[in-house]
């Protein structure tokens, strides 16, 4: 299994079950560190130069949040900008070579609207345009987009459902 | 012996109380036993240390039990006693109520006389506060099913010992003589049957008008040794008062207590009782054990014998029973019954009382202490065997706590000093909800905040009493916000050596504080002169010119910066030589703050966009 670093942020994650209960996914291996960034970094002051060393230990990065706004937390975004130093592009030894990624959202609304037709006339994948070119330049591949629709009004059994989805992700090479 | 002084018969009782209670201790039970079997061999049946006056002192040390209610009642804060009272009413009455019956049926069968068979079943039906508190402690099992339950029903027999005590004299049919009742007598004959309820009402306008603002003015003055007179004096007056209208003084202590209950003194007046009832009560129960007459108990030993078991027999079954219908789990269940199946230390003074009734006679008064004193020798025992053999039984093993997703168990906290600094994080805490015991020594702060309806209570953290009254033994937070570092530094070495579970949180005036603080084990300091004084650097930043967002994050920056320098600089303080010098951190600090993570370099991202 891929050593692996859950960045998850969550601005009100005390008020979502959903993700409460996927994040259940992430406790039961050994290779999977979790970082909580909105209880990490309460006031937005992001510790950049440890992030950068702690960074290279990991072969994969899980981004998992939820859609607010058509984007991601601002904390997540401000993570980005803090720790992936624009010097890095130039260098040979990019710190974030050898990596891949996967990218986690729970999204409040139905399916069908996020399509080129529908009510949003815009797809999940186009609106994470923004993570997945940012770790394009870094030559990390995303693995997979995994959306997780009506996320508030989800079953326990429907989640747990996402839930084991998400550790089959983790398992896979 | 007879011509012994008093000093001396203090210092045997006392002795054989120091001599024996640590040697029961260390057989794991109460002190309360050990207290009893001192008694027991200074004794006329043992050393014949004690002369006829341990009758004597055991009346004048029976002031320690009425030391006991007034601190009961202190307890008695009615919103705690809301929460639990189906618990207290539900479990407690029908305990009383069911053992009594059961009890006096036996004794009627067995051919008792049916008001000595009722005192019996009455004073036998109580268990043991002292003992089964401190097992409570002692398994640290207080917050437990079995913790509530069993505290639920001590309080409800604590309670009714005070009816009890005014049920004795009328079943004795025999007016209680008694020299006090002088006030009684000045009082028209139609207005004396209403004593008992105009003396309450005496006691009640006194608690609301007189106790509190006696206090204040009491404390206004600073001196710590008139704040216990006046507590002594409060307490032996209210009982005398009561005396003297006709009423017991048991009762008078205990409506003393509930009024101040909910008083800003509340844990102050503890601390300060709290030792002289523990000396009394210590010098109580030795004198119980001296006066229990082993002649009567050699003449019929199967008599104790067989009432101890059926007494035992009876307490446990009723108290399960009453479990069970109440819903406990069986392992809590047990547990409740063991615990509470000894007759309590109540009933030697409700015995004593009623032998001086008439209601006993001497030979059976022996008998029921001695039956009293056996069950209490009992109990710790068979807490053993059921924690060794019937626990492991019924512990139910599917301990699926990840499944129950119960609400967060409040967090206890206490906050000591509650000025300007200690205040702003109480205000802070109470508008989220959240509950804190609030200790200041300033009488005249406290009066203005209680004023305020803040819940603060008066009393001088830094005597070790007070914060054990203030509920520090179960407590999960500390906030020291006094504005001397040095009282600080004293409560905190102090609560971590006895509550050692205790979260600290504690304010600093400076680095020297949070060197001392830190070398101390406490990582939650806050350096009042750190925040302020970087916030106005920032301010001052922007005033020359900076970008807020570039002054905000470089403000930031340096606070963390500075903290890790100090954690640093601390343990260098440990060192006979120091390596690491002010100088240096200072030095590192600025090296440091240059060192900005973002690199501006706009052309790194140019050069890649065109390859």
């Amino acid at each position: 299994m891929k050593k692996t670093l859950v960045v998850f942020a969550h601005p009100h994650f005390e008020y979502s079950h959903a993700n409460a209960e996927l994040i259940k996914a992430y406790g039961d291996f050994p290779e999977v560190d979790f970082k909580d960034l909105y209880e990490e970094y309460p006031d937005f002051h992001i510790a950049s130069f440890r992030e950068r060393k702690r960074i290279r230990d990991y072969e994969r990065l899980v981004f998992h949040f939820p859609l607010i706004w058509f984007s991601s937390p601002p904390l997540l975004k401000l993570w980005i900008d803090e720790v992936f130093d624009l010097k890095w592009l130039s260098e040979d030894q990019n710190p974030l070579k050898n990596k891949d990624a996967v990218i986690i959202v729970t999204v409040g609304g139905k399916e069908e609207n996020y399509s080129e037709n529908g009510l949003y006339g815009t797809t999940i994948s186009h609106l994470m345009k923004f993570l997945t070119l940012s770790l394009k330049v870094n030559s990390i591949e995303v693995k997979e987009i995994l959306a997780i629709h009506n996320a508030d009004d989800l079953t326990k059994a429907e989640l747990t459902k996402f839930t084991d989805k998400i550790k089959h992700i983790l398992q896979t090479p | 012996m007879s011509d012994t002084s008093l000093a001396m018969t203090s210092l045997i009782f006392l002795g054989a109380a120091i001599i024996m209670v640590p040697l029961v201790r260390k057989l794991g039970l109460s002190s309360v036993i050990g207290f009893i079997l001192g008694g027991i061999l200074i004794g006329p049946f043992g050393l014949k240390l004690t002369g006829n006056d341990s009758d004597d002192i055991m009346h004048a040390t029976e002031f320690g039990v009425i030391m006991l209610l007034f601190l009961v009642g202190l307890e008695f804060e009615p919103k705690k006693f809301w929460k639990i009272r189906k618990k207290i009413f539900g479990m407690g009455l029908s305990q009383m109520l069911i053992t009594i019956v059961v009890l006096f049926a036996i004794f009627y069968f067995a051919e008792w006389r049916t008001d000595q068979a009722l005192v019996a079943a009455v004073c036998f039906a109580l268990s043991s506060t002292a003992i089964v508190l401190q097992t409570l402690k002692e398994k640290n099992i207080f917050r437990t099913d079995a913790g509530e339950a069993s505290f639920s029903i001590l309080l409800f027999q604590d309670m009714s010992v005070i009816p009890i005590l005014a049920l004795l004299p009328i079943l004795a049919k025999r007016p209680e003589e008694n020299d006090h009742q002088i006030l009684l007598q000045y009082l028209p004959d139609w207005l004396q049957p209403f004593s008992v309820i105009l003396g309450v009402l005496v006691l009640i306008f006194l608690g609301r008008f007189v106790f509190v603002p006696f206090l204040r003015y009491v404390s206004r003055s600073g001196m710590n040794e008139l704040l216990t007179a006046s507590s002594l004096f409060l307490v032996i007056g209210v009982s005398e008062l009561m005396a003297s209208v006709g009423l017991s003084p048991a009762l008078g202590a205990f409506l003393a207590g509930v009024m101040l209950a909910t008083s800003e003194f509340r844990h102050e007046l503890e601390s300060q009782i709290d030792p002289f009832k523990g000396l009394l009560l210590a010098v109580f129960f030795v004198s119980v054990g001296a006066t229990i007459n082993f002649f009567v108990i050699m003449q019929d030993p199967m008599f104790i014998f067989t009432t101890t078991i059926v007494v035992l027999a009876v307490k446990f079954t009723v108290l399960f029973g009453v479990g069970k219908f109440f819903g406990l789990k069986t392992d809590q269940n047990l547990i409740v019954a063991f615990a509470l199946s000894q007759i309590g230390e109540f009933s030697f003074v409700l015995v004593n009382y009623a032998t001086k009734l008439y209601l006993l006679n001497p030979e059976l008064n022996a008998q029921l202490m001695a039956i009293t004193a056996i069950t209490m020798c009992v109990t710790p025992v068979l807490l053993i065997i059921n924690e060794k053999f019937l626990e492991p039984k019924f512990l139910n093993i599917q301990n699926d706590a990840f499944e129950n997703t119960e609400p967060i168990k409040q967090q206890k906290i206490i906050i000591v000093g509650f000025g300007h600094f200690g205040s702003t994080v109480g205000r802070l805490l109470r508008v989220n909800g959240i509950q804190a015991t609030v200790l200041d020594n300033d009488p005249q702060r406290v009066n203005l905040l209680k004023s305020n309806h803040f819940k603060v209570y008066f009393g001088d953290a830094t005597k070790p009493g007070i914060l054990r009254s203030a509920g520090a033994e179960t407590a999960d937070l500390l906030i020291l916000c006094l504005d001397d570092p040095e009282k600080n530094k004293l409560i905190l070495e102090y609560a971590r050596k006895k509550y050692p579970q205790l979260k600290i949180f504690v304010r600093a005036k400076n680095r020297l504080d949070a060197y001392d603080f830190y070398n101390n084990g406490v990582d939650n300091i806050y350096r009042e002169t750190l925040g302020t004084a970087v916030d106005m650097a920032v301010d001052i930043l922007k005033a020359t010119g900076m970008r807020s967002y570039a002054a905000r994050r470089l403000g930031k920056r340096f606070m963390l910066i500075d903290k890790a320098m100090v954690r640093k600089l601390a343990k260098e303080q440990l060192k006979d030589k120091i390596t690491f010098t002010m100088k240096e951190s200072l030095e590192r600090e600025a090296e440091l703050l240059a060192e900005d993570s973002q690199s501006f370099d706009e052309s790194q991202w140019n050069n890649n966009e065109e390859i």
